[in-house]
């Protein structure tokens, strides 16, 4: 997979060969289809290709750049992790509980991207309500890593981050209630953002814990993000945590230089907190001097530690998932997978009291964390630990055991990043996590895009 | 201003949590039962470690207002000298290692089945 194919340009590169009318989108949809086909076997990323709704679409999308209509997306293919409602296409959540689910109407965002020229391609691979993975006690295999296809995508949107990487789609939505978006696209080696809370419609997405849920795109570089987040950004009356947001175009707003500005550095966090391997503190070296090449002021940030984030991350979604799967638990429990029912059961035996604790603690971080952007633009921190680990170390209860980096921005309601920061020797990808201030998610993929094109992290593609 | 004590993190036995279970109204086996203890021991020590010894007046309101969007928290303006790189050349890629179109990969309304997705 070294040559450059159709399928492995990026949306911004393949946005304008098709408003130049030099790339036809019936013969990108086509080529993303006989490349789902030819490579996806090994990596699980699709629960189900519409080709015939994909053609439609591509068509459709021709017909308008033919007679003279041009948007960034246009033609495009992107895939949705199955969680977000498709008007007669299967939804499952990856559960044998809606195994059988046809939506009668779109997710807004959906809606939006559709509204834009997007070609909706299928579904993408999750863990079982976006909590329940790795797990092998369902109908379908969870989605594989396309830079080793015996290691772990990251989740909950494991295919979103395997599809993305493996140029089986030019774009994908994820969400993200405590590192769903960004977990695999470190893993994967992709960009994918998790907006700032109500700047994208959750309308149509099934929830895991409405209080830190987020949905967000996934794509090949920051820009792509952004490109995509133009499109889905923007209130929705019927969704009641939307918010209207600032009026920005965040693809033109990543291209604004970073010079000047302030970058703190958690490293208390992937030092102590959660233990970085020795690659990934390296990485994180190299990202310090990449931005000081970029000439930002760099310096070390601190925030309360990434554990008291997670406690209550951990407890919010804990006592939210059970509250939302309550009377199906009761009704059908064997069908849920044996991950799910470890990380979700426990939900029932926290008391009110204890989940209201949590949630005026989450006050408190969400202050603390605003505090330290008086001093910051933005501030950076390893995502992971180090490199995606084998599916089979992945332990049920993984959620409670292990503290996530990733929570300490869902539950602080701040905009995240993942850009891919590096490999290692070995050929795996390193994530680096870029977080800004709420409403900041434009400065952020400001700082993606950057960092992108100094590292030059965009240019190896999986061996597949 | 009166405050309320921590909690402590306590070690949960099996015939506790079927106590409490009883009062969840679910019905678990053992097998399921041990796999709720663990995680129950893991959930126990994260609440512990909240404090829950607050003034109680400290919470007017159980929500959290995000700081009103500003122009100044997304600076927007595009850079006049940076500029995406051109479009690199396209090239088809080669089909002969791609099967032909298969009933396989056609999009389905149907259940899944085990191990298959798309009827593979």
């Amino acid at each position: 997979m070294t040559a450059r194919t159709v399928p492995l340009l990026t949306i911004a590169e393949a946005g304008r060969l098709i408003a130049t009318k030099k790339l036809s989108p019936v013969e990108l949809v086509k080529e993303h289809l006989a490349r789902i086909e030819a490579i996806d076997p090994q990596l699980n990323s699709f629960l189900l290709v519409n080709e015939r709704h994909a053609l439609t679409a591509a068509r459709a999308a021709e017909r308008a750049v033919m007679a003279g209509r041009s948007t960034p997306l246009l033609g495009i293919p992107v895939a949705y992790k199955d969680i977000y409602e498709t008007a007669g296409m299967r939804t499952t959540a990856q559960s044998r509980i809606l195994a059988d689910n046809v939506p009668e109407r779109d997710a807004e965002t959906v809606r939006r991207l559709a509204a834009e020229g997007a070609v909706a391609i299928g579904k993408l691979a999750t863990h079982e309500f976006a909590i329940g993975g790795p797990a092998f006690d369902l109908p379908w295999p969870p989605a594989r890593n396309p830079w080793d296809t015996r290691r772990y995508t990251g989740g909950s949107s494991s295919g979103s981050g395997a599809a993305v990487a493996a140029g089986l789609t030019l774009g994908a939505l994820g969400s993200d209630t405590g590192g769903s978006i960004r977990l695999p696209a470190a893993y994967c080696g992709i960009a994918g953002i998790k907006p700032t809370p109500g700047l994208v419609s959750r309308r149509g997405v099934i929830p895991l814990a409405p209080s830190l849920d987020t949905a967000g795109p996934m794509a090949w570089t920051a820009m792509d993000c952004a490109i995509l987040l133009d499109a889905l950004a923007g209130p929705d009356p019927l969704d009641p945590a939307s918010v209207p947001g600032p009026k920005v175009s965040y693809a033109a707003a990543a291209v604004a230089p970073i010079r000047g500005m302030r970058v703190g550095v958690l490293r208390r966090f992937y030092e102590h907190d959660v233990p970085a391997s020795p690659e990934m503190l390296q990485m994180m070296n190299r990202t310090i001097a990449t931005f000081r090449s970029l000439g930002c002021r760099v310096e070390d940030a601190s925030l309360p530690s990434v554990q008291e984030y997670n406690a209550v991350g951990r407890v919010i979604i804990s006592a939210e998932a059970y509250a939302l799967h309550e009377a199906t638990l009761k009704k059908r429990l064997a069908d849920y997978s044996r991950v799910f029912r470890v990380r979700v059961l426990a939900g029932a035996l926290i008391r009110a009291a204890d989940y209201i604790a949590a949630q005026r603690r989450r006050g408190d971080l969400i202050a603390a964390t605003a505090r330290a952007f008086e001093r910051f633009d933005v501030l950076i921190t390893a995502p992971t630990a180090g490199t995606p680990p084998l599916l089979t170390e992945q332990r049920p209860d993984d959620g409670f055991s292990r503290p996530l980096l990733t929570t300490v921005a869902n539950v602080a309601a701040v905009p995240s990043m993942v850009v891919c920061g590096g490999f290692t020797p070995a050929g795996l990808p390193l994530g680096l996590e870029i977080i800004g201030p709420a409403w900041g998610d434009a400065t952020v993929l400001r700082f993606g895009h950057h960092f992108e094109q100094a590292a030059g992290t965009r240019i190896r593609r999986p061996e597949l | 201003m009166a405050a309320i004590p921590a909690m402590s993190a306590q070690t949960i036995s099996p015939g506790e949590m079927q106590l409490l279970l009883s009062r969840s109204g679910l019905i678990l086996n053992p097998g399921q039962v041990a796999d709720l203890v663990l995680a129950w021991r893991q959930v126990e020590g994260l609440i512990a470690s909240i404090p829950h010894d607050r003034p109680l007046a400290d919470d007017m309101a159980l929500t959290f207002r995000l700081p009103t969007p500003s122009p100044l928290a997304t600076p927007a303006r595009p850079a006049t000298k940076a500029k995406a790189k051109l479009p690199v050349q396209v090239k088809a890629k080669p089909k002969a290692k791609v099967k032909a179109k298969s009933a396989k990969r056609r999009a389905v309304v149907s259940p899944p089945r085990k191990g298959t997705r798309r009827g593979r």
